[in-house]
């Protein structure tokens, strides 16, 4: 639900990195999210094309590569990896308990938000870069 | 929402960059780090003038309002109290709570399913914080998004009812792993919707057996003082 709020901060940190770059467009934006986050990559997606449009960003290729959790436990050694739609996923994350010895798990990442790497193109005649703002 | 300046956390690492060049920068940048730092901001501000602040957060209709309202007239007569109210859209909520005689801030988000930390920035800047103890937040109803973005607050309440069915807990874990106190509510009518909340309470314990869990009622006063021990609201 909140994917428009997210892709607006993405939007507003990456022009100003375009701005300090002074590049003149974007190509490639990586980001790392983590699977524990509730964030619809899709919709992501959606939100940063219209975001991006009238910007240095538009026509950008968003790729996103997704993180694992893990659920480790306090007792015993017992870790997982924790996967959507998985049997971890449907157990371990809504009981947090451990399915060897029955204490509690905690969770490990996951919940990575983060642009890793951004591909630009410098301005071809050295000219001053264009201020984007944001639409 | 305001600019984001960006520094980054590891050197910059440019590829190539020439005129008209491809060039690549690695960085590791949080997204949602100006909220996050707007957060702290909060967080130091509120500290600073030694006001406590909750962020009451739970399911639309799971009476978030009420519990905070029967707080209030519980401790008003020791503590110093403001209310942050957030909601998509009217003001129902503050007018409820004002009617306790506490100053009270309504936050419209318009289209934002969560309360973020610019907007309770705002909000406390209308708030007369040198004359305060202590700020209720009540979040947008919602189970899912709140949890991800963190308000400045010192401790986090989560409210539920019985009406909601008996899989609140464990269909939204995210949300209970930081809870402070878990207010399991409306446990008159416990027995009329075949909800057993001591079940909803075990569920609460597996996920973060650090919460505190209180069933409360209120419309009969039920656990609303336990609530407020709980929270560490007492004998301030």
């Amino acid at each position: 639900m909140h994917e428009l709020a997210i892709a607006t901060s993405l939007v507003e940190s990456l022009l100003e990195l375009v701005k300090k770059q002074s590049a003149s467009k974007v190509l490639e934006v990586h980001l790392s999210v983590g699977k524990l986050r509730v964030l619809s990559i899709d919709q992501l997606k959606f939100s940063y094309e219209i975001l991006s449009k009238g910007t240095a960003l538009e026509g950008s290729l968003l790729d996103v590569e997704e993180t694992p959790g893990y659920a480790r436990c306090t007792n015993c050694h017992y870790a997982e990896k924790l996967e959507i739609d998985d049997l971890s996923f449907h157990f371990s994350l809504p009981q947090m308990t451990c399915p060897q010895c029955g204490a509690n798990l905690i969770l490990e990442g996951g919940d990575e938000l983060l642009i890793t790497r951004v591909r630009m193109l410098a301005p071809s005649d050295g000219s001053a870069v264009p201020t984007n703002e944001l639409v | 929402m305001v600019a984001v300046g960006i520094s980054l956390a590891k050197p910059v690492e440019v590829v190539t960059s020439a005129e008209g060049e491809v060039f690549d920068v690695e960085l590791e940048v949080n997204i949602l780090r100006e909220n996050e730092r707007l957060a702290e901001e909060n967080k130091r501000r509120l500290e600073s003038k030694g006001v406590h602040a909750v962020d009451v957060m739970g399911s639309v209709g799971s009476g978030k309002t009420s519990l905070i309202k029967s707080m209030i007239s519980q401790l008003k007569k020791d503590l110093r109290i403001a209310v942050i109210e957030g909601d998509v859209t009217t003001t129902i909520d503050s007018d409820i709570i004002s009617s306790e005689g506490v100053p009270t801030v309504q936050v419209n988000t318009g289209k934002e399913c969560h309360l973020d930390a610019n907007l309770i920035r705002k909000a406390l800047d209308r708030i007369p914080l040198d004359r305060l103890d202590l700020i209720f937040i009540e979040n947008v109803g919602n189970l899912i998004c709140p949890a991800e973005f963190p308000l400045g607050s010192d401790r986090r309440l989560v409210v539920i009812s019985v009406t909601e069915g008996p899989y609140m807990v464990v269909k939204h874990p995210m949300m209970f792993l930081d809870a402070k106190v878990v207010a399991i509510n409306k446990i008159d009518v416990a027995a009329a919707m075949g909800v057993d909340p001591n079940k909803l309470s075990a569920d609460v314990a597996r996920l973060n057996p650090k919460a505190a869990t209180v069933h409360t009622s209120c419309r009969n006063g039920t656990g609303i003082n336990d609530v407020i021990e709980k929270l560490g609201l007492k004998n301030r």
